[in-house]
């Protein structure tokens, strides 16, 4: 598919009781674009993120992968190509490093359990975490976890990749680690979605910022549209305060 | 003083007293053994039911188990068994180990079922939700991520409801089976020793070494499962 598109969201809303975390986004993601995600906290990112694979169920709206709607019977075999890295890494503490890698693409059958483990060290050789093959993952540093993850998603090769605050848990020390694997799989053609509140990272990597404010969009543009020529007094106001 | 040491060496150098103990102490541990076997079993079962996701098909069964832990557990152990013995298997001739091993099945079913629910619902949520994002099925996550994780919660509290059952049964002399409570008793009444001293001493000792064992064995267990814990071996 040229220049196909990856993600459609149509009138997405979610409701947890009578509190309206997300008021009808319309969004659309395509291939290669990296697309960061910023608000105030509250304001309905992380939702609007966990909305898409389906971890918080949308209460309406529609939601297309590849032109296919996503639904909870095909959500599965979406979320291999749709990977997702967490604020708190995840990593399953049960099992070491190398079985965290290979559980799902072995599971799924996407890989023979040679060639995932083949291809488990050739990534943690590339983050330089070989020798923890086969640690668990509570003897490692929350940057070592979160590079950890991020493999992990990739395992599987997904076609887009969600970060959910990928460094709000780290020290700044490894947060530069954690940003610099992020900025190569950018570089390497990855479509990308990220919600931050790293804003120097966020002018830097994104082709495009969504600005979410009480659970709608206010504002999307360019880098350098967003961060230089807002357009909303909202985002002014926000940017002010941030930078 | 000497009066207790010719009573010890009354008790173990009669053979009835010592069979008698024997036969009680088997009893107590048969009727301890299934009632905890069934007790896991069952309490599994309430226990994933409970936890469930919540639709039409699973309300029936969800309100059944949840009245039935209210029940087991707003009602004494021993009326419980009352009610077993004189309404539920009223039955002449039935044999009263069963009667007794339902009776504590039962009742430790409802209190597992809590030790698990329990060790579940502490396991993290994002461990689901790792394995859901990376499209794993709820089955492989509940068998390789959280029902291991759950175990190492689940494990200490279990050890205590062993023991528990295990003292619990002690009851059971209450509708004249002969466990070892009944032994020390009958030991030690007029028509035999005359002496309650050494015979419930004894029976204390029987149960004490038990129990002492289990907490040993359950507290190598959890260190084997604390294995993923562990720091860098520095």
């Amino acid at each position: 598919m040229e220049n196909g598109t990856d993600l459609v969201v149509k009138g997405l809303r979610k409701t947890y009781g009578k509190n309206k975390v997300l008021r009808g986004i319309d969004f659309e993601l395509k291939e290669g674009e990296r697309v960061v995600v910023l608000g105030p906290s509250g304001s309905g990112k992380s939702t609007f993120l966990r909305c898409l694979n389906r971890l918080e169920e949308p209460t309406a709206g529609e939601i297309y992968f590849d032109g296919t709607l996503v639904t909870d019977r095909n959500i599965r075999k979406i979320r291999r190509n749709m990977g997702m890295v967490f604020q708190h890494f995840n990593l399953i503490n049960n099992l070491t490093v190398m079985e965290n890698l290979t559980l799902a693409p072995v599971k799924l059958r996407v890989m023979k359990r040679d060639a995932a483990e083949k291809r488990a060290k050739e990534l943690l050789t590339h983050i330089g975490l070989l020798d923890k093959a086969s640690a668990f993952p509570a003897s490692l540093s929350g940057g070592q976890k979160q590079r950890i993850a991020i493999i992990r998603a990739m395992m599987l090769s997904p076609e887009v990749l969600l970060f959910d605050e990928p460094t709000s848990a780290l020290d700044p020390e490894a947060i530069g680690d954690v940003l610099s694997l992020i900025r190569e799989l950018a570089d390497n053609g990855m479509t990308i979605m990220i919600v931050t509140h790293e804003m120097s990272f966020a002018k830097e990597i994104a082709t495009r910022i969504v600005f979410v404010d009480k659970g709608q969009i206010i504002e999307e543009g360019t880098p350098k549209e967003f961060f230089e020529h807002p357009k909303t007094e909202r985002v002014k106001e926000f940017l002010e305060k941030v930078l | 003083m000497s009066d207790f040491f010719s009573k010890v060496v009354e008790l173990f150098s009669t053979p009835e007293y010592i069979d008698s103990l024997l036969h009680g102490f088997l009893l107590t541990l048969q009727v301890s053994y299934f009632a905890i076997l069934i007790g896991i079993a069952l309490g599994t079962l309430i226990a994933l039911v409970d936890i469930a996701k919540p639709s039409k098909w699973m309300a029936l069964p969800k309100m059944i188990c949840r009245v039935y832990t209210t029940i087991v557990r707003g009602t004494p152990m021993a009326l419980q068994l009352f009610i077993m013995f004189f309404i539920i298997f009223a039955i002449r001739g039935f044999p009263s180990i069963i009667t007794a091993i339902v009776a504590f099945g039962l009742n430790s079913a409802a209190y597992t079922a809590e030790v698990i629910r329990g060790g579940i619902l502490s396991v993290d949520n994002g461990q689901t939700e790792a394995g859901m994002a990376l499209g794993l099925s709820r089955v492989t996550i509940f068998l390789r991520i959280v029902a291991p994780q759950a175990i190492k919660n689940i494990i200490p509290a279990m050890g205590n409801e062993i023991i528990t059952v295990i003292k619990e049964t002690a009851i059971v002399s209450m509708v004249g089976m002969y466990d070892l409570n009944m032994a020390a008793k009958d030991i030690g009444s007029g028509q035999n020793m005359a002496s309650y001293i050494v015979p419930m001493f004894t029976a204390a000792l029987f149960y004490l070494a038990t129990i002492y064992l289990i907490t040993f064995i359950v507290k190598r267990i959890e260190k084997g499962l604390r294995k993923s814990d562990l720091r860098a071996e520095d």
